[in-house]
């Protein structure tokens, strides 16, 4: 087996809101990531994909808090270790992040270079300016990026040109795991799919070790990434291979999730488009039971009377609902026909 | 470049417009007002003579030398030509003096008191508002109050309350002036700390009602700041917190410039109420005593200091914000 360079056990954390209430938005979220692999995490807006990237760097800052669990890079647990240690030693080499908005992801007041000095020096205060220059111009011209942004300001580029160097600048001391927040969400079709193929030649090559995808948009995950993960309510619903998530999901939010989009595969293209019915949760009185029961159709009353156990099924594939496999594809089974 | 090129050509032109249009009005406006000034003059020299004709004599020949007997566009005419020569003809209430030497006796005290004034205010009041926004706690919730509390108090109960307490009540300051009345002006020890003691009053009524506005400035942008998302993207790329606080402080001090600079442009008009209730000998109590005495070309002239000072501050505003903010620099290259 593959060296595991990400291993995540029962992580909870927790915002504090204002009036002093307790938001669990990742709820005992366990996951694992070999090298070489990338992994897609999908779900609504508000299911806590975000706060799960922020969560796993280790790193955190008011409202968002460390309850538990477990974060291991590459064999090194990181969940109590000192803040500043995190900082220095395995922020941006160890494991690294890609926001959400790229677009004010860059201070609009300094140059490029000035702030790859910056993070550089956090790491290794002593490397001398004129080799962290050469470092950046090398990672810029392999990237196939233009040497001239890094003497720019941020507002002197486009945005797809924006989100290419904040990627570069993530990836600049090749961490170990890359967290890509909705990285191409914002951008038009062109840039998104070079930003796609950025991201996997940098796995390919070996720049990054591996990938976690977090995104709204599941056919991009569907060619992006080796796995997927679908979240609901702060908890991970279900797990599986690209290609078994999307053709035989077995959660019924991950099943409602699929069916609410278009896969660009031949036989999908003309099915009738299904929402999810209702909203999720709010994470300040999560339901009792299974999260998802007050929208599942299929949902019984013990759903939501009982703690419902992750159910393990296949290789590497889990899910977390009351009813069996067989039973569950019984029901989908029926209802096609 | 070349958009740079236009983009200043194209303010140096509305520089020049705005600056013609404010001469004028700089002309026409002191002149509407409803006084005679020539008879004022001719009222106090010719009091007790009742000889009507020796009276007109004395009028048309002071009328003569101010050239207020003729038509208004020849004295606007000469106005211009003798603004560009940097005389302002004679004042009229303190005739004989030529109004640019009482402009140049009284500029120094307002520069002088309203300058560092300005400044401290302004540096108080930003490290005010940076700590409220970023410690919290007491600065946010005592001291910044009791400032904007104080800030809101108006220059002239501000001043005066200095004025009651300081000078007339505990005795520790001077009541008025900017040195004592048995001092001529020169560079003697005792006339230097006569000036010192004089200079205090007046610097921190001004002082202590600048810092609350501008903490208050500081405040909020330092906030929204540090909420930014590069600040959060910095943080977790492992930059450290003394470095990102660096860049909030920076950006969040970019729109404070532009309160400083308007608050230099305007600082003749700004040492008014201070100078008055305290009788500093600056170009604000010169200013008022011009007006009460419809003293045309000593008002011409100072107004015409201050929209000179405020041209030239925002043109410099334009010019500087290019090379400190990249986003203005972008947008000037654009238009």
């Amino acid at each position: 087996m593959a060296k595991k360079m990400l291993e995540v056990r029962e992580l909870t954390t927790k915002y504090i809101t204002r009036f002093h209430e307790d938001v669990y938005a990742v709820d005992h979220v366990s996951l694992s990531i070999e090298e070489g692999k990338s992994l897609g995490i999908a779900g609504e807006s508000g299911c806590g994909k975000s706060t799960l990237a922020l969560s796993l760097m280790g790193y955190y800052f008011p409202p968002l808090h460390y309850t538990s669990g477990d974060i291991i890079i590459d064999g090194t647990n990181i969940s109590g270790m000192n803040p500043d240690d995190v900082r220095k030693n395995i922020l941006g080499t160890e494991i690294a992040y890609i926001p959400q908005a790229a677009m004010n992801a860059l201070n609009p007041t300094q140059k490029i270079m000035k702030f790859v000095e910056d993070v550089i020096n956090a790491h290794d205060p002593k490397m001398p300016k004129n080799d962290i220059h050469d470092m950046a111009y090398k990672r810029f011209e392999l990237l196939g990026l233009p040497k001239e942004a890094l003497e720019k300001h941020a507002v002197e580029l486009s945005g797809g040109m924006k989100q290419r160097v904040v990627i570069a600048i993530s990836t600049i001391l090749s961490p170990k795991v890359l967290i890509a927040d909705e990285p191409s969400s914002a951008l038009d079709v062109t840039s998104q799919k070079m930003v796609i193929k950025m991201l996997r030649d940098m796995m390919e090559s070996g720049m990054i070790k591996s990938m976690i995808f977090i995104t709204h948009e599941l056919p991009l995950l569907y060619n992006v990434t080796d796995d997927i993960m679908v979240m609901y309510a702060g908890q991970i619903v279900e797990r599986g291979t690209a290609k078994e998530m999307v053709f035989d999901p077995i959660h019924p939010y991950s099943k409602g999730l699929m069916g609410s989009i278009i896969v660009p595969e031949e036989g999908t293209r003309d099915k009738v488009l299904t929402a999810i019915p209702g909203t999720p949760p709010n994470l300040k009185n999560p339901p009792k039971g299974c999260r998802f029961a007050p929208r599942c159709k299929y949902a019984t009353p013990t759903c939501s009377a009982m703690s419902i156990e992750t159910k393990e099924f296949g290789e590497g594939r889990n899910y977390r609902c009351l009813m069996s496999v067989r039973k569950i594809r019984e029901v989908y089974e029926s209802e096609q026909q | 470049m070349q958009g740079y090129r236009k983009y200043f050509t194209k303010k140096l032109v509305w520089f020049l417009i705005t600056f013609i249009v404010a001469v004028t009005l700089n002309f026409i406006l002191p002149r509407l007002m409803p006084a005679d000034p020539v008879s004022a003059i001719t009222g106090k020299l010719a009091a007790g003579n009742s000889d009507a004709k020796a009276v007109q004599k004395i009028y048309d020949r002071y009328a003569e030398e101010f050239g207020t007997n003729k038509p208004m566009w020849q004295q606007y005419l000469l106005f211009i030509k003798n603004m560009f020569r940097g005389d302002f003809g004679t004042s009229f209430s303190q005739y004989p003096r030529k109004v640019s030497n009482i402009i140049a006796s009284a500029i120094w005290w307002t520069v002088c008191l309203q300058l560092p004034a300005i400044l401290v205010g302004w540096i108080l009041g930003n490290v005010l508002g940076a700590l409220a926004a970023y410690l919290r706690k007491g600065w946010d919730k005592v001291l910044l109050p009791i400032t904007i509390f104080l800030s809101n108090v108006p220059a002239f109960g501000m001043a005066v309350t200095l004025l009651v307490l300081f000078a007339i009540k505990w005795k520790i300051a001077p009541v008025a002036g900017g040195y004592a009345f048995d001092q001529i002006p020169n560079f003697s020890w005792a006339f230097i700390k006569s000036v010192i003691t004089h200079y205090q009053l007046p610097f921190w009524s001004i002082v202590i009602i600048s810092i609350g506005g501008q903490a208050i400035g500081m405040r909020s942008m330092s906030i929204y700041e540090l909420n930014a998302d590069y600040v959060k993207y910095a943080r977790f790329l492992g930059v450290k917190d003394r470095k990102i606080v660096g860049y909030v402080f920076r950006n969040a001090m970019l729109p404070q410039i532009t309160g400083l600079a308007l608050s230099i442009g305007t600082m003749i008009g700004g040492a008014l109420v201070a100078e008055i209730i305290f009788s500093y000998p600056g170009l604000g109590s010169t200013m008022y005593a011009a007006v009460t005495a419809a003293d045309y070309p000593l008002i011409s002239a100072t107004t015409l200091i201050i929209t000179i000072m405020v041209l030239i501050v925002t043109l410099l505003l334009d010019i500087i914000y290019g090379f400190i903010d990249p986003r203005v620099k972008a947008a000037q290259f654009d238009s």
